[in-house]
């Protein structure tokens, strides 16, 4: 385990980094199998979206493309704080570490906030899950994905644990944490583009 | 002041720098997306296009791989994760795009 106060030697933070797995190895199996998973939703999804694409058109009508450009947005600048969180706790900065984990915590704050008022908001109009293919398969991806942010939120709140004292900050649990983040980010990234851009 | 902190800064500068450029590839191409959204629809109604599906598609891959390169910092990981990566994400590509297309076929 590498803790983030050993970083803080001069020689340490010249040196050019070597190639390494950023976080724990066993982080990145559950990131690829978590991609694979996912993959197996997003094919179902556009297996049947060409089976009914009129009725799949006519209910993406009623999604805010301007609103899940918004949650993108927000969730890839959250995935920027994060590297710059973690690029910080490397180098033994264990305060400007804490200050971008904040960062993200808000922005990821932010996405969930719009995330729900979307919801609301098609619900309002009479769009629930069970309305018909199209927004049973929105509601369950966004859904699905909405889990995966609570939970980025208790790695994010182990981050800050870690960060809390120099004692305990281990770099490997912090990256671990992140790539979890960041998986939560790319994950958003083909859900966005499957349900609000392709015809 | 000693030379090694300050050569530290600098690169720490430089990784923010070009940390920022990538957020701002990416948003361009979430922006780009809006444009490809009102380009594929007639005024009133959305139809089905096959091309925008494969470019919002392909987009959305290449958002992907520079997620994992940069944010993920698989570009500083050991070569197999790399290939690992670039693997994984031709397959989510390849799997994405044949269903649709065999959904198009069957259907």
């Amino acid at each position: 385990m590498t803790d983030i106060a050993q970083a803080e030697q001069p020689e340490a933070e010249t040196k050019k980094p070597a190639r390494h797995i950023p976080g724990q190895p066993d982080m990145w199996v559950l990131v690829l199998f978590e991609a694979l998973v996912f993959t197996a939703y997003f094919a179902v999804y556009l297996f049947h979206r060409s089976a009914h694409s009129g009725l799949f058109l006519r209910s993406q009508a009623y999604l805010n493309p301007w609103l899940g450009t918004l949650d993108t947005v927000l969730l890839l600048t959250s995935s920027m704080f994060m590297l710059h969180c973690v690029q910080a706790a490397r180098a033994g900065v264990a305060r400007a570490a804490m200050t971008n984990a904040c960062l993200t915590a808000l922005l990821g704050l932010g996405f969930l906030i719009s995330k729900v008022t979307e919801w609301i908001l098609l619900t309002r109009t009479g769009h629930g899950f069970t309305s018909n293919e199209f927004f049973m398969y929105y509601f369950f991806l966004t859904g699905i994905h909405l889990l995966h942010l609570l939970i980025g939120f208790i790695t994010l709140g182990v981050i800050m644990y870690q960060l809390r004292s120099p004692k305990r900050g281990s770099r490997e649990i912090v990256e671990t944490c992140a790539t979890y983040w960041h998986t939560v980010d790319l994950l958003w990234i083909l859900i966005f583009s499957l349900l609000y851009v392709v015809r | 002041m000693s030379a090694q902190p300050e050569k530290a800064r600098a690169r720490n500068a430089q990784a923010k720098r070009r940390s920022l450029i990538v957020l701002l590839i990416l948003v361009a191409i979430t922006l780009g997306y809006l444009a490809l959204d009102r380009s594929a629809d007639a005024p009133g109604a959305y139809r089905a296009r096959s091309v925008v599906t494969t470019i919002a598609i392909l987009l959305a891959l290449v958002k992907v791989r520079l997620i994992f390169r940069e944010f993920m910092q698989v570009r500083n990981a050991p070569m197999l994760l790399c290939r690992l990566i670039d693997l994984w994400v031709a397959m989510i590509g390849a799997a994405l795009l044949a269903s649709y297309y065999i959904g198009l076929a069957v259907h």
